[in-house]
C-alpha cells in the first residue's frame, strides 16, 4: 500500500504528453554518472578490495592453520597410539617372557632340587650302606676272630677240663658268664675287644694249661 | 452515487483517485531542478531528483561496504557475510567465468559496476523513492563508455594496437572470402554495437519496469475511481505487486549482465581466440 501510495504521489507532477527528448542523455547527468562511478570504482579499489583481501587471506591461513593443528594433533595421537600399542604388546611379552622365565626357572629349581635330593639320598644311602657294610664287616670280622678263639677256648676248656665234671662245669659258667658280659657291652667296640682281648688272653692260658 | 455503491470514504476522498486515467509518458522520466542552476564549462549543473537518487545510491554503495568492512573479522557479522558473499559471487560467477583466475584484477572494477547497477537499479522498488535511476540513459552510457574504453585498452595492451584490431577485425579460422562480410560486421559490432546495446539493454529494461509498475499502480487508482471497476483493481493490484517482485529480479539480472558481458568483452580482447 505505501508502494502504492507513494508511486501515485510520484506521478502526480507527470506532464501528458510524450517528448523523445526526454530520453536523450542529459551533460549534467553524464559527467554526474562518470563522477560516481569514479568515486565508486576508487572506494572498492582503496577500501574494499584491501579489506576483503586481508580478511579472506586471514581466514585461509586461521583454516589452514587450524586444519594443519588438527592434522598434526591426529598424526601425534595416531603416533601416541601407536607407541601405546607397541608397549602394550612389549609389556605382554615382557611379562610373558617373564612368567616363561620364573616358570623355567622354577622347573630347573625344581629339577635341581630333586636332582640334589635324589643325589643326597643316594649319598646317605651309599655311605649309611657303606657305613653297614663296614660295621658288619667289621663286627664279621670281630665275632668270627672272637668265635674262633672262643671256640679255641672253649674247645681247649673243655678238653682241658674233660677229666674234672665240677672244672668242666665251671667252665662253662665261665664261658656263660663271659657270654653275659659280653652280651650287655656288645655295642661298645673297645668293652668289645677288650672282652674279645681277655678271651683272647684266657683261651692262651686254658689252651696253654692243658698243654702245661 | 447513493447506498451500498458509495466508494469508502478514504479512497473517494483522495485527490489522486479521478476517473480520468494519467496516461504514463516520458515525462515521467523527467524532473525539474530543486535548486538554481549553476554553468559549468558550458553545462548546466543542478539538483534534481535523479543526480539525489544517483547520490542516494551512492551513499547506499559506500554506506554498505564501509560498515561491511570497517572492521573486517575472520569470523564475519551479517552485513559483512552478505557483502563478501556478493563480491564472491562476482568472483565465482563473472571473473572466473568468463575471464579466468588471471581476470581477477578486473574484481574491484566488475564489482564496482554490478553494485553501482544494482543499487541504482533497486530504488525502483523501495517505496518513497520508486525510481530506477538507471532509466535515465546518461548513467548506462557513462558505463558503457567505461567498459568501451576498458575492453579495448585490454585489447591492445594484451596483443598491442596491430594485433587487436587484426584479431577484432579478421577473426581467426573463417575461409578468406568471409572476410569480405565478416570484417566490417566486426568492427560494427565491436567498437560501435557493443557499448550501444550495454546502454541500451540497461536503460530500457529499467524504463520499461518503471512504465510497467506505473501503469499498473495507476491504472488500480483509476479503477478505485469508479464503484463498478473497484473490483478489478484488485486484479491490478494484485499484477502491480507481482511485478514489484520481477522488477526486484530485473534489477539483480541486468546489473549481472551489465557486468558479465563486460567480463566477455574483456576476456575476448585478451584472448582473441576464445
Amino acid at each position: 500500500m505505501v508502494t502504492l501510495i507513494s508511486t501515485i504521489v510520484l506521478i502526480a507532477q507527470e506532464a501528458e504528453e510524450n517528448d523523445p527528448s526526454d530520453l536523450l542523455p542529459a551533460i549534467q547527468e553524464l559527467v554526474w554518472g562518470a563522477i560516481a562511478f569514479a568515486v565508486l570504482f576508487f572506494f572498492m579499489l582503496k577500501f574494499v578490495m584491501p579489506r576483503l583481501n586481508q580478511t579472506l587471506e586471514a581466514r585461509r591461513e586461521k583454516i589452514q592453520g587450524e586444519m594443519e593443528r588438527a592434522e598434526q594433533a591426529r598424526r601425534q595421537a595416531d603416533q601416541e597410539l601407536a607407541e601405546y600399542r607397541s608397549q602394550l604388546a612389549g609389556a605382554r611379552d615382557e611379562g610373558n617372557r617373564i612368567i616363561e622365565e620364573a616358570r623355567q626357572t622354577a622347573e630347573s629349581m625344581r629339577r635341581d632340587m630333586a636332582a640334589k635330593a635324589e643325589q643326597e639320598n643316594q649319598a646317605v644311602l651309599a655311605r649309611a650302606q657303606e657305613e653297614i657294610r663296614a660295621e658288619r664287616d667289621r663286627v664279621f670280622q670281630e665275632l668270627k676272630g672272637q668265635v674262633g678263639e672262643l671256640s679255641l677256648a672253649l674247645a681247649g676248656r673243655v678238653v682241658g677240663e674233660s677229666l674234672d665234671r665240677e672244672r668242666h662245669s665251671r667252665i662253662v659258667d665261665d664261658y656263660i658268664e663271659e657270654l653275659a658280659t659280653l652280651g650287655p657291652s656288645g655295642d661298645g667296640r673297645g668293652s668289645g675287644q677288650g672282652s674279645a682281648g681277655d678271651g683272647g688272653e684266657e683261651p692262651t692260658r686254658g689252651s696253654g694249661t692243658p698243654e702245661g | 452515487m447513493s447506498g451500498f455503491l458509495t466508494l469508502p470514504g478514504v479512497i473517494a476522498e483522495n485527490p489522486l483517485i479521478s476517473e480520468e486515467f494519467h496516461r504514463p509518458t516520458t515525462k515521467l522520466f523527467v524532473w525539474d531542478c530543486v535548486t538554481g542552476s549553476v554553468d559549468i564549462g558550458g553545462i548546466e549543473f543542478c539538483l534534481n531528483r535523479v543526480i539525489l537518487l544517483l547520490f542516494l545510491s551512492m551513499l547506499l554503495f559506500i554506506g554498505l561496504f564501509f560498515f561491511a568492512f570497517r572492521k573486517p573479522k575472520v569470523v564475519p557479522g551479517k552485513l559483512q557475510a552478505v557483502m563478501e558473499m556478493g563480491i564472491e559471487f562476482i568472483r565465482q560467477q563473472v571473473v572466473i567465468q568468463m575471464i579466468g583466475p588471471e581476470g581477477m584484477k578486473f574484481l574491484p572494477f566488475l564489482a564496482t559496476l554490478f553494485f553501482f547497477i544494482f543499487l541504482g537499479n533497486i530504488l525502483e522498488v523501495i517505496p518513497g523513492i520508486n525510481f530506477p535511476v538507471n532509466s535515465r540513459v546518461a548513467f548506462p552510457m557513462v558505463l558503457a563508455i567505461v567498459s568501451w574504453v576498458v575492453y579495448n585498452y585490454v585489447g591492445v595492451k594484451e596483443q598491442g594496437l596491430l594485433g587487436y584490431l587484426k584479431s577484432v577485425l579478421f577473426p581467426p579460422g573463417a575461409p578468406w572470402p568471409i572476410y569480405f562480410l565478416l570484417t566490417p560486421i566486426e568492427f560494427f559490432t565491436v567498437i560501435i554495437v557493443r557499448p550501444i546495446t550495454l546502454t541500451l539493454r540497461l536503460t530500457a529494461n529499467m524504463f520499461a519496469g518503471h512504465l510497467l509498475l506505473t501503469l499498473f499502480f495507476l491504472g488500480t487508482a483509476t479503477l478505485l475511481a469508479n464503484v463498478v471497476t473497484a473490483t478489478f483493481a484488485v486484479f491490478s493490484f494484485a499484477l502491480a505487486v507481482v511485478l514489484v517482485g520481477f522488477e526486484i529480479f530485473v534489477a539483480g539480472l541486468q546489473a549481472f549482465i551489465f557486468s558479465i558481458l563486460t567480463a566477455s568483452y574483456i576476456a575476448g580482447a585478451a584472448h582473441p581466440e576464445h
